[in-house]
């Protein structure tokens, strides 16, 4: 590799690191901002891969339940994917979305940049 | 698009079987593609209402992962007739059957629901079928609960008992509600049908007391209790009232009456 391709990528590669790492940090104060809005911090209780079962789903908040019963429709989906079906928007879906992963009903896992959250590993999509 | 309709019900007895089975019937007459399943683990009874024997696959095995749903499916439409297809997936009746499902947890309760979801797509996207019919066990089951969360409609089958509307009442609100699903009334086994008064009096309970849009009124038939679950009678009594009656049912869930 020449000297201008080092010089010239690893700012790049900086910068990308950069704006992933304020994209997760965003994702946690939208999760925060949430919170705050609905006052359900009881809710955010860790549990270690709890169920998202059907009576979970009728427990849950009104905006918890309608996020979490399109990820079980998707199976597999990223933020904007479920913006797209709850008409809602995608920075609230996130939020949302992070909640039920702290609450242990929800795998996120990333895949290039993009995050996937799944309900059930198992489930087809 | 396909559609999925779930026939459930706060009590046992309303007609939900008898509705699902002549539902999903008229649906196949009228040239639809449809799958019927029967929901009720704890007391199956399709097998016994369409004469069959022992199936080789039960929706217990797909729910268990242990089949894909096509060894499930069983070709009922020579028994149907018409221009549809008509398949039926069965609850096992076994009693160990019975006795398994009901000890099953909430992490295999997820993974049913993850199941009867991928339904859409291997049965309505794929398959090629037009409507999938879940006969559901009463109250809050599992099961039945997971059938609501899969489906796009819930046929609710109720009657004039005072514990049944109140309990459908509950149900609109605490459940169909806050799944966000589009629901339609069904009052069964109606007594003094063509009194005067009687009907405009029933149109009047859906409007104040449910608020949710009719898809029928179904009068208490004498030749459906003397039938004794022996026929089918979408197929059987094309001509009797009921028959006509599920005709309507039916042409107003494919024109997408109920919102």
């Amino acid at each position: 590799m020449s000297k201008e391709e080092v010089l010239g990528k690893k700012p790049l590669v900086i910068l990308e690191k950069i704006k992933d790492n304020l994209e997760r940090l965003n994702e946690k104060i939208e999760v925060i901002i949430e919170l705050q809005k609905h006052d359900h911090k009881e809710t955010l209780q860790p549990l270690a891969d709890a169920p998202l079962d059907v009576m979970t789903l009728l427990s849950m908040p009104d905006h918890l339940r309608k996020t979490a019963m399109t990820v079980c429709r998707c199976g597999r989906a990223t933020a904007d994917e479920i913006s797209s079906q709850t008409n809602r928007a995608r920075a609230v879906e996130s939020a949302y979305l992070n909640q039920l992963v702290l609450m242990g009903y929800l795998k996120k896992s990333r895949k290039g940049r993009k995050a996937y959250f799944t309900a059930d590993k198992e489930t087809e999509s | 698009m396909g559609k999925i309709i779930a026939v459930h019900s706060y009590k046992g007895g309303t007609g939900k079987t008898l509705l699902s089975v002549n539902l999903a019937a008229t649906l196949a007459k009228q040239g639809k593609r449809v799958c019927l399943f029967d929901l009720d683990f704890r007391a199956p009874s399709l097998f016994a209402i369409l004469k069959l024997g022992k199936a080789d696959y039960y929706l217990n095995d797909y729910l268990n992962n242990t089949c894909d749903i096509n060894k499930v499916l069983i070709d009922m439409t020579a028994r149907i007739g018409g221009k549809g297809k008509f398949f039926v997936g069965l609850a096992n009746p076994e009693t160990e059957a019975i006795r398994d499902m009901s000890a099953k947890d909430r992490k295999w309760e997820m993974h049913a629901l993850g199941r009867l979801l991928y339904l859409r797509n291997a049965l309505l996207n794929d398959g090629g079928f037009d409507y999938i019919v879940f006969d559901t066990s009463p109250g809050l089951q599992y099961s039945s609960i997971n059938a609501i969360v899969a489906a796009d409609l819930v046929a609710v089958a109720t009657t004039g008992d005072r514990s049944d509307v109140d309990g459908t009442q509950r149900m609109l609100k605490e459940l169909y509600n806050l799944f966000e699903k589009k629901t339609g009334i069904v009052i069964n086994k109606v007594l003094d049908f063509n009194v005067k008064g009687r009907q405009e009096e029933l149109y009047d309970r859906v409007k104040n007391t449910y608020q949710v849009p009719l898809l029928g009124i179904v009068p208490c038939f004498c030749d459906i209790l003397r039938a004794e679950g022996n026929f089918i009678f979408a197929q059987d009594k094309p001509d009797h009232p009921f028959s006509k009656l599920l005709d309507e049912m039916a042409k107003k869930i494919d024109a997408n009456e109920v919102k």
